[in-house]
């Protein structure tokens, strides 16, 4: 397996810079509004001098750099490059799989037999992507997705990469943990917390000492990947795994019976992709952000899918409730997300909220027939 | 307690309330089995608070008494003894109890019989006879509907109605629901109106057809209902809440009908579904006097057949669970199966020639 990653340099700005190239030798962050609550999406080479990073307020981008110039995203001029920068990609690997607007993995092993050979590719895909589109790419050649995403980044912008079978573990070892996939806050706070700075110290400990630090599935995942184990194959046509909808008050919102409408509102837009997908999921999470851009979720799987707003709009105001029970609070964005999504639906008989309500209540009357086709706008 | 008595007979009575042994209860006594001997008798009994199972077989005694054997362990033991006598003795002093068989001898800890917990029992003047044959082939019919899912308690049980001469058994998972109604030669002495674990069913079944009685002694209690007769008992808790009203459920009228032979549809759906791994949906397409079935897997392959069909109503194709599908075509009795549809979002209704017997099924819907 010679799998690649690809991932476009600075890529909303890049775009902004090629739609004004005035921009190019400028500090150039393309986010929100610096004197409202916006975040960093992406920002130029030039600005991260000055320390602006993706994910930062766009006030703190504003602090560090008072002259860089504020651009609002334009997502559908950078869907647009994206389309064109795939379908490049595919003329020569046929075989990509996208995990986001400005990244993904190619399968080089289907037209390259060897690292040599896949470094050419590599290079003839950057060629191609700056001839189509004038912008730059970076990739990260190696034997699975884990080492490819990682080497992706190690000479950006414009680098190739390539980490050959039997490096995996060397490439990786003295790199810091935090660039490990998978590695989040929770892992990262006890990896650290047991002195574990460098990939190449999570791969070395033995059973014993990852079941202390990382407990069960999670744990082997990553110390596999530390080694540069990764199983992962190319994913097919990606297809949606979640389907969220999100808001960002004007003014923080305290009010219960507000956010409860926001809720509910937000699962109807939820549905509407639902239906035309044609997919329902079983997994419905409340997303918060309080008024201090700490963020919360919480989930609940269902034991069947769902496609009906009244039903994800119920879950999550009740999701609302647990998250402001374990911390009070005004909030800056509330939002509703369905995952575990399927295709098919078994179709209940019986509708299982009015068989909660009538078990052990003798009075309650009979229970009755769920139609799909009374209940929504489903054709056949 | 002590007790002289043969091996196969030992083992017939642990063997008849082994399964009501509890296997993961918190409450250690629960795992083992009560020995109780009495004039001649030899009853063991066990239970895990859903059900309980009694037995009593003939035995020599000298002394009476009882004790509470772990269960696994004593079963174990009669399965690897010689064939011929078994002698028991309790030695209340130690709290052991001493197998003899042969020359092997056994000493096994016991938990006290005082503290295991009291089996409901049936009044006298409660019990009244059903005729067993029509009791368990009724229950065969709708079994297999039944939920296995403990967090809606209502549908792990079956539905047992007895009015007069008319029995009904319905069980339901909430995708399928099935019904079926069996008319007695004679009415019963007392009404029933009981929704019992099927799991307890199941167990009598099995307690049954061993016994091979013309007829079960019932007794309906608030809590309990109980089956038996003199060698075996068992006991059921009745499950509390509202089964779905099946009645309900039935459609009132279908667009289509079609009849398939019922033994050519379930190979067919046999063969097709081992390209429908679980949960996912077998297609039926019923067009031009034909249906046909298909499944596909992604990236592994999809497989496909065809068989004639009388068929009335427009074409159709509608998605199903093949388990629950073959199920449903299996609890048919009659050679010809019917397969009643209205739309792919719609239940479709099987049932044989007669109309004594139902089967609703949910489809899958179908992606698009």
């Amino acid at each position: 397996m010679i799998i690649a990653h690809l991932d476009l340099d600075a890529f909303f700005a890049a775009v902004e810079e090629l739609e004004d190239p005035r921009l190019r030798t400028k500090p150039l962050v393309v986010g929100g509004d610096p004197k409202g609550r916006g975040v960093v999406a992406t920002a130029n080479y030039v600005a991260r001098r000055y320390g602006i990073r993706s994910a930062m307020s766009c006030a703190e981008a504003l602090r560090r750099c008072p002259h860089a110039f504020f651009v609002r995203p334009s997502r559908n001029r950078y869907s647009a490059y994206s389309r064109t920068v795939w379908d490049c990609v595919r003329e020569i690997t046929p075989t990509v799989e996208r995990t986001g607007i400005d990244e993904g993995y190619l399968d080089v092993g289907e037209v390259a037999s060897d690292f040599g050979e896949a470094r050419a590719v590599a290079e003839a895909v950057q060629i191609s992507v700056r001839a189509a589109t004038s912008l730059s790419c970076s990739l990260g050649v190696a034997s699975c997705k884990v080492v490819a995403k990682i080497a992706s980044d190690r000479r950006k912008p414009g680098g190739i990469t390539v980490v050959r079978t039997g490096q995996e573990r060397s490439f990786l070892a003295p790199l810091d943990i935090r660039l490990l996939p998978g590695v989040g806050p929770h892992s990262e706070r006890r990896l650290s917390a047991a002195g574990i700075e460098t990939i190449g110290a999570l791969a070395e400990l033995d059973d014993r000492e990852l079941s202390t630090v990382l407990r069960g599935k999670v744990g082997r995942l990553l110390r596999h990947r530390a080694q540069g184990i990764d199983p992962r194959a190319l994913a097919g046509p990606a297809e949606a795994i979640s389907i969220s909808h999100e808001e960002t008050f004007p003014r923080d919102v305290e009010s219960r019976t507000q956010l409860y409408a926001e809720l509910n509102a937000m699962a109807g837009r939820v549905v509407e992709r639902l239906d035309v997908l044609g997919q329902a999921g079983r997994t419905i999470t409340t997303k918060v952000r309080y008024g201090d851009f700490s963020i919360r979720s919480r989930s609940r799987t269902l034991a069947e899918p769902t496609d009906q707003a009244e039903r994800i709009g119920e879950v999550a105001c009740q999701l609302l409730d647990r998250a402001l029970q374990d911390r009070p609070g005004a909030l800056r964005l509330v939002g509703v997300g369905v995952s575990n999504l399927v295709n098919e639906r078994q179709l209940p008989l019986v509708d299982s909220s009015e068989l909660q309500e009538s078990s052990g209540a003798a009075a309650h009357a009979a229970l009755t027939v769920r139609s799909e086709q009374e209940d929504g706008p489903h054709g056949t | 307690m002590n007790i002289k008595t043969s091996r196969d007979v030992l083992a017939e009575a642990l063997q008849a309330v082994g399964r009501a042994v509890s296997a993961r209860s918190t409450v250690q006594i629960l795992s083992g089995i009560l020995l109780r001997a009495e004039e001649q008798i030899l009853e063991a009994a066990a239970t895990d608070m859903e059900v309980s199972i009694r037995a009593r077989v003939t035995a020599e005694v000298t002394e009476t008494g009882a004790a509470v054997v772990p269960g696994r362990l004593l079963l174990d033991i009669t399965r690897v003894l010689p064939a011929g006598e078994v002698a028991l003795a309790y030695d209340a002093n130690e709290g052991l109890l001493n197998l003899r068989s042969g020359s092997s001898s056994y000493r096994l800890n016991t938990y006290a019989a005082a503290d295991y917990p009291r089996l409901p029992e049936p009044a006298p003047g409660e019990l009244f006879a059903v005729p067993q044959e029509p009791f368990f082939a009724t229950l065969a019919r709708v079994s297999r509907a039944a939920s296995r899912d403990e967090s809606r308690p209502v549908l792990t049980g079956i539905l047992v109605r007895l009015s007069g001469d008319r029995l009904t058994m319905a069980a339901t998972d909430s995708y399928r629901l099935s019904v079926k109604e069996t008319p007695l030669a004679a009415a019963c002495d007392r009404d029933v109106d009981a929704i019992i674990p099927a799991r307890a069913l199941g167990e009598l079944v099995r307690a049954g057809q061993a016994s091979r009685e013309e007829h079960l002694q019932v007794a309906v209690q608030d809590n309990q209902v109980m089956f038996g007769s003199n060698a075996a008992w068992l006991s059921a808790r009745r499950i509390d809440g509202q089964f779905p009203n099946y009645e309900q459920l039935k459609p009132d009228g279908f667009e289509g009908e079609a009849r398939i032979g019922r033994d050519e549809l379930a190979d067919a759906v046999r063969r097709v579904a081992v390209l429908a791994p679980r949960n996912t949906a077998m297609r039926l397409r019923f067009a031009d006097s034909k249906l046909t079935i298909r499944a596909q897997t992604q990236d592994v392959g999809e497989a496909e057949e065809s068989l004639p069909v009388a068929f009335s109503g427009e074409s159709i194709e509608i998605g199903f669970n093949p388990q629950f599908l073959l199920e449903g075509v299996e609890s048919v009795d009659s050679e010809e199966v019917r397969i009643r549809l209205i739309n792919p979002l719609r239940p479709g209704l099987l049932a044989g020639e007669r109309d004594d017997f139902w089967y609703l099924i949910m489809p899958i819907r179908l992606a698009s």
